[in-house]
């Protein structure tokens, strides 16, 4: 069935929760509302399932106003699973999952052959045939979740509504239940309407995505087209990276370190220095920042993941070409670095040809008098690849700086090192 | 299916076997198997008539003109209380709601008391006038109880119940206070209201049934709705429930009901709050099983309290509230120590 909504408000009091949306959803088509919480997601969902009343606007199922529909007629063309099924505990998952059949049946007909069949069958795809028995009160939130699915399928809806569906279930319950409805939209032409929370599970099941903001729709359209870094930026205020799926190439948000930019600048901010690269430092130079000191890095080449990392934070880099060797004029910027930083870290990252002047800066700093830590969370594994004498450098450095076996250490001893300073000077 | 037609098989025959024994049971003590040829003489059986030559006239008159049919009525009011009690139950989705807890009974005595006052005092007379004042008590307290306790569209356990006591307690104010006013005829109100099944008769039968018929036949009607709403009412418009609707229906049918019971009987609590909940342990929630079974199992209970009430001090009578509340209150305290999430419905 295809759903049109043409110039919908709903006022809640005086506030607008929803300002005249209008959007309309094909058949078969898999739908994902997605938007900060207090969007007006669960107010759409509710309008579309007739529960709320609009303060304008209509909403039409084939054309038809869904207004005009009688309360039967509706539920036998449209289900809706909602979070809150916390009541009717004592009765059997079978007696909740005939229930589905009730828009079907008159006041005094009881459930049929075929009425059973079919709840076999939801019973059967939704994975609830074993609990068949049992009472709602005995269920985990999951298991209960699924029975709500099955009791809507019973209904053998032609337009589906899911309220955050997959709110209580772990990884596998989410893939297997999206997977199933994401089955009924593209084989039975079911419409389905889901509000999801989780961007990522949005992008990779829906095929079209709303996305709202104070109650008005801020983007819709394919995942690809909606899940942009600027709209989650703007809708969520938050800092995210998209990527392609690295299977489907659908989209997948990754969150990034919010930068603070608005931070006052202090003074007296100690500064580190991290020399790292290859995914060695991506993370610490988060803690590092987040931990609030000023944090450079070098040298590391254009395309490295510690380069995205320190470029995506805002950090000051010392970048060199792909593929290339630390060059002169990229080591002197480096040492430049050092010679401003309050301390150094050298990351445990893989040692080449191309990086082994990362080591001489590290033993620059020493000679500085700066204090070097060394971070070392595998030691046992081998990360040369220079033929002796990365090691070799590396085995002279350990004797001068202070060694540490794992990040949360190595921030203690940061800490540790500038309060004492703080308390001498 | 097979347990459940076993289920009222059973419960079919335990009410008529305790409608015979507790027609035989009495100060004037007459064998079972004589009342049974009494009541079946009586209803025309083939040979009948001439059965009853040899049992002298005052028994066949005892027992079918004093207690048989006080025990019918019994049934009839006992099944009424129980009926209401699993629709309010199920409607407000709330263990504790039945006719007394929510204040119904209270609003029917309080009209049935209005009645009797205008009758005794003002000579103001009309037929069916107690059962209307009643009825219009019990649906004016239920609307006030409910809107009291309603909060967010939700009626909460305790505000239901604390909107049903303060209710009940201006009620019972309101009645002392007509018994006062009517002085020298405050005698009939008070015998009306210590009520219990005493001095009731054919008459009295004949207006409690139909309204328990009626209402008996909507409320069954209404069973899948029932179970419905007890998922939620948002979950029941997507069933194809028309909520508003169905409560309304639900609450007036439930409530005449009520006041019916509550004009031939005066107050006799607890039946509708611990027969519901004793049979749902049995039959579980489904009111297509419930609704009957509470009705059947309700008329055995307050017959057996009525034949207790009258037999324990005889021949002092007990009026049969009493019998009723030493039962049903131990129950309702046993209810409220449970832990919550064993009385869900």
């Amino acid at each position: 069935m295809e759903i049109s909504v043409k110039q919908l408000s709903f006022k809640y009091g005086e506030t607008a929760v929803l300002d005249s949306t209008t959007f309309s959803l094909g058949e078969g088509v898999f739908t994902g509302i997605i938007g900060p919480n207090g969007s007006g997601k669960t107010t759409l969902l509710k309008l579309i399932s007739r529960v709320l009343k609009p303060s304008g606007g209509s909403i039409y199922l084939d054309g038809r106003e869904l207004a005009s529909f009688s309360q039967k007629e509706l539920a036998r063309r449209m289900a809706v699973v909602t979070q809150d099924g916390d009541a009717g505990y004592l009765f059997t998952v079978e007696e909740i999952v005939l229930m589905g059949r009730a828009p079907f049946l008159g006041r005094f007909q009881s459930e049929t052959m075929e009425d059973r069949e079919i709840v076999r069958q939801v019973m059967e795809m939704t994975g609830c045939t074993h609990l068949r028995e049992r009472r709602l009160s005995e269920l985990s939130g999951g298991e209960r979740q699924r029975v709500m699915i099955a009791r809507a399928l019973a209904q053998e809806p032609k337009v589906l509504l899911l309220d955050e569906p997959t709110n209580h279930l772990d990884i596998g319950y989410q893939q297997e239940i999206l997977d199933l409805v994401k089955r009924l939209s593209v084989t039975h032409g079911v419409t389905v309407v889901a509000v999801l929370h989780d961007l990522n599970l949005a992008a990779y099941y829906c095929q079209m995505l709303l996305l709202l903001n104070n109650g008005k729709i801020f983007a819709s359209g394919s995942p690809a087209e909606v899940l942009t870094d600027k709209n989650i930026g703007n809708v969520y205020r938050t800092h995210v990276l998209v990527t392609p799926h690295p299977v489907l190439g659908t989209p997948t948000v990754s969150l990034l370190p919010v930068t603070k930019d608005n931070v006052v600048a202090e003074p007296e901010k100690k500064r580190v220095h991290v020399l790292a690269g290859g995914g060695s430092g991506g993370e610490m130079l988060r803690d590092l920042r987040d931990a609030g000191y000023t944090v450079t890095v070098g040298v590391l080449n254009v395309g490295d993941s510690d380069w995205e990392a320190a470029r995506a934070m805002g950090i000051s880099v010392v970048a060199e070409a792909p593929f290339s060797g630390i060059s002169e004029q990229r080591h002197d910027e480096n040492l430049a670095m050092i010679r401003q930083a309050d301390a150094v870290v050298l990351a445990e990252a893989p040692l080449g040809n191309g990086n082994i002047r990362n080591l001489e800066a590290a033993g620059f700093a020493v000679d500085l008098g700066k204090s070097l830590f060394i971070l070392e969370e595998n030691p046992d594994r081998n990360r040369d690849f220079t033929g002796g004498e990365g090691l070799r450098l590396l085995g002279v450095l350990r004797t001068r700086g202070s060694i540490v076996n794992e990040k949360a250490r190595l921030y203690r001893a940061l800490a540790e090192q500038f309060s004492l300073c703080d308390t001498f000077d | 299916m097979n347990k459940r037609v076993l289920l009222f098989a059973g419960l079919l025959a335990a009410l008529l076997l305790t409608i015979i024994a507790a027609t035989a049971i009495g100060t004037a003590s007459v064998p079972p198997a004589v009342t049974l040829q009494i009541v079946l003489a009586k209803l025309g059986w083939p040979g009948g008539p001439e059965g009853l030559a040899e049992i002298p006239r005052s028994t066949v008159s005892i027992i079918w003109n004093l207690r048989l049919p006080r025990v019918i009525l019994g049934a009839l009011v006992g099944a009424s209380l129980a009926l209401a009690g699993v629709t309010y139950q199920g409607m407000l989705r709330n263990p504790l709601a039945d006719p007394f807890t929510i204040g119904v009974s209270s609003g029917a005595a309080a009209g049935a008391t209005f009645a009797l006052f205008f009758r005794q005092v003002y000579q103001l007379n009309f037929p069916h006038m107690i059962p209307l004042f009643a009825f219009i008590g019990a649906l004016m307290a239920m609307f006030f109880v409910y809107n009291l306790a309603k909060i967010g569209g939700q009626v909460p356990v305790v505000t239901l119940l604390l909107a049903g006591v303060v209710i009940s307690s201006f009620l019972s104010a309101v009645i002392s206070l007509l018994m006062v006013l009517a002085g020298e005829n405050m005698q009939g109100i008070f015998f009306w209201l210590s009520g219990g099944l005493m001095m009731r008769s054919w008459p009295q039968l004949w207006f409690v049934g139909p309204y328990l018929a009626v209402g008996s036949v909507i409320l069954y009607a209404y069973a899948r709705d029932l179970n419905i709403l007890l998922l939620g009412e948002e979950a029941a418009l997507h069933l194809g429930v028309q909520v508003d609707s169905t409560k309304k229906i639900l609450l007036v049918t439930a409530s005449l009901v009520t006041a019916a019971a509550v004009a031939v009987s005066g107050m006799i609590g607890f039946v509708g709050l611990i027969i519901p909940h004793a049979v749902r342990i049995v039959t579980g929630p489904d009111h297509r099983v419930l609704l009957p079974a509470s009705a059947l199992v309700g008329a055995v209970f307050l017959i057996w309290a009525d034949v207790v009430a009258r037999t324990v001090m005889a021949p002092q009578e007990i009026p049969v509230g009493i019998i009723t509340a030493f039962v049903g209150a131990p129950f309702f305290i046993y209810l409220l120590r449970k832990k919550k999430t064993e009385i869900r419905l």
